[in-house]
């Protein structure tokens, strides 16, 4: 519990609740999303499962991929949610809903991770480990024969660790753009930085993960 | 363009954010330089293995996690929260199952509206309005079925004996009537079509007092509409 409380302190001065500028959302999604939200406000629990089944995916999907294990993720996205709810009323409608819990996201995995190594937790060796496992399990399901199976498994896991040897902040944005669809514009909205800053990062990401996967290969 | 150049516009580039003008000296000096162009593909390759990576599917889990975390913060951990209905650990569960039982009341009543369409209306039927007012439901006194191969013809109570009339009737001649037999099978009207004369009205009134068998369809009576010719001629022996 203590852990969560720190967790928690860390999260809301990190994600620092800032209004998100740019990456506009339709209307039509807004005006749904300012329903759902006035509803959580007012104490719906309804409104709120509502509200975590339609992000749930994403937020889940999202810390797996920055932190590499699959338990993490979804243990994570309990924090996320409890974030959500506690400061959506500083949700100020300027991004998307999704754009703001994206933010939190990244940040919550972000706070993980900087726990982990002042606990000398080698992200690099566990979290590959952990993490082989997580893909060979998600993998394992799909694919038409036994061939195809072990090679998107095997594909999996070699992106996935290329992924864990990226910086936290390239891991982030290569996988908001690559996994998540995001465009450039709300990736910077997201996390808070100039759209430029994201397209040269973005730029540095593929070229490292270019060269760790001819590494892993 | 140089190696340094295209290489520092390669991801835009894969992007389709270039300039024209960029974007074709870079597509020319791709073409040109193999180094640069497998550089491309290797990139290209990397991001689509990012693109197939699998992805989670939800659980359903959380919210009801996240709602008891707040709940134990606010009360504090109590035999409450072990010992809850199941729509308060899962909330979405309720409404989920309502949009099955809206489907599941909607199928029934389509099945229970068809299958009332097949069965033989009753007399409460005139009183729904529309065109059942101005006709009658098939099959009663009002609107009666004639003989087929469905209907048989309604059978005498008392058989072969011929009304007192007819016996006494004086003369040759043709009676050509329709008979109405109700579903409780008593005549519920008797039309003379041809051969009007005293006895032929003296007859058709005896024929009001006879009883039938009533017909039945489905195992239902019903009125039945039939025509009947009563003929008499004198037959004399030579002598």
């Amino acid at each position: 519990m203590s852990k969560l409380l720190k967790l928690g302190a860390e999260v809301s001065v990190a994600s620092g609740e800032i209004a998100l500028e740019g990456a506009a959302a339709a209307p039509a999604v807004v005006a749904l999303e300012d329903g759902l939200v006035a509803r959580c406000l007012s104490g719906d629990g309804f409104a709120f499962s509502r509200l975590v089944a339609l992000h749930e995916g994403m937020v889940v999907n999202l810390s797996q991929r920055l932190l590499g294990d699959r338990e993490e993720a979804r243990d994570l996205a309990q924090d996320v949610f409890l974030q959500v709810f506690r400061t959506l009323g500083r949700f100020q409608g300027r991004s998307s809903l999704k754009t703001w819990i994206y933010r939190i996201t990244v940040n919550q995995c972000r706070n993980r991770q900087r726990w982990w190594r002042r606990r000398r937790r080698d992200r690099a060796v566990s979290l590959e480990q952990l993490n082989a496992n997580d893909e060979a399990r998600l993998a394992s399901g799909q694919g038409a024969t036994a061939f195809e199976r072990v090679a998107r498994r095997e594909a999996a896991q070699r992106v996935q660790a290329a992924l864990l040897g990226l910086s936290f902040d390239h891991r982030s944005i290569l996988v908001l753009r690559e996994v998540e669809g995001m465009r450039c514009d709300e990736i910077a909205a997201t996390l808070g930085v100039p759209e430029g800053t994201v397209k040269s990062r973005l730029a540095r990401a593929r070229e490292q993960l270019r060269r760790l996967l001819l590494r892993h290969a | 363009m140089n190696c340094s150049a295209a290489r520092a516009r390669l991801s835009e580039f894969i992007d389709r954010e270039l300039a024209a003008a960029e974007s074709r000296a870079v597509g020319a000096h791709l073409r040109e330089c193999g180094e640069c162009a497998r550089v491309l593909r290797e990139t290209q390759d990397a991001l689509s293995l990012l693109h197939e990576l699998p992805r989670q599917r939800p659980t359903g889990s959380v919210a009801s996690a996240v709602l008891d975390r707040l709940e134990v913060e606010r009360r504090g951990a109590s035999l409450q929260a072990l010992f809850r209905p199941a729509w308060s650990v899962r909330p979405l569960i309720v409404p989920s199952l309502l949009h099955g039982a809206l489907v599941f009341a909607v199928v029934l009543s389509g099945v229970l509206t068809l299958d009332r369409a097949v069965t033989p209306r009753d007399d409460s039927a005139a009183a729904r309005g529309g065109w059942s007012n101005k006709l009658a439901p098939s099959g009663t006194e009002a609107n009666p079925l004639f003989p087929s191969s469905n209907v048989a013809v309604p059978q005498l109570r008392a058989r072969g004996i011929m009304p007192e009339p007819f016996l006494r009737w004086q003369g040759e001649g043709s009676v050509f009537l329709e008979t109405v037999v109700a579903r409780d099978g008593s005549v519920s009207a008797v039309t003379l079509i041809e051969g009007d004369s005293e006895e032929a009205r003296a007859l058709a009134d005896a024929l009001r007092h006879e009883r039938f068998v009533p017909a039945r369809v489905g195992g239902r009576p019903v009125a039945v509409s039939f025509y009947r010719l009563f003929s008499r001629m004198e037959v004399r022996g030579r002598t």
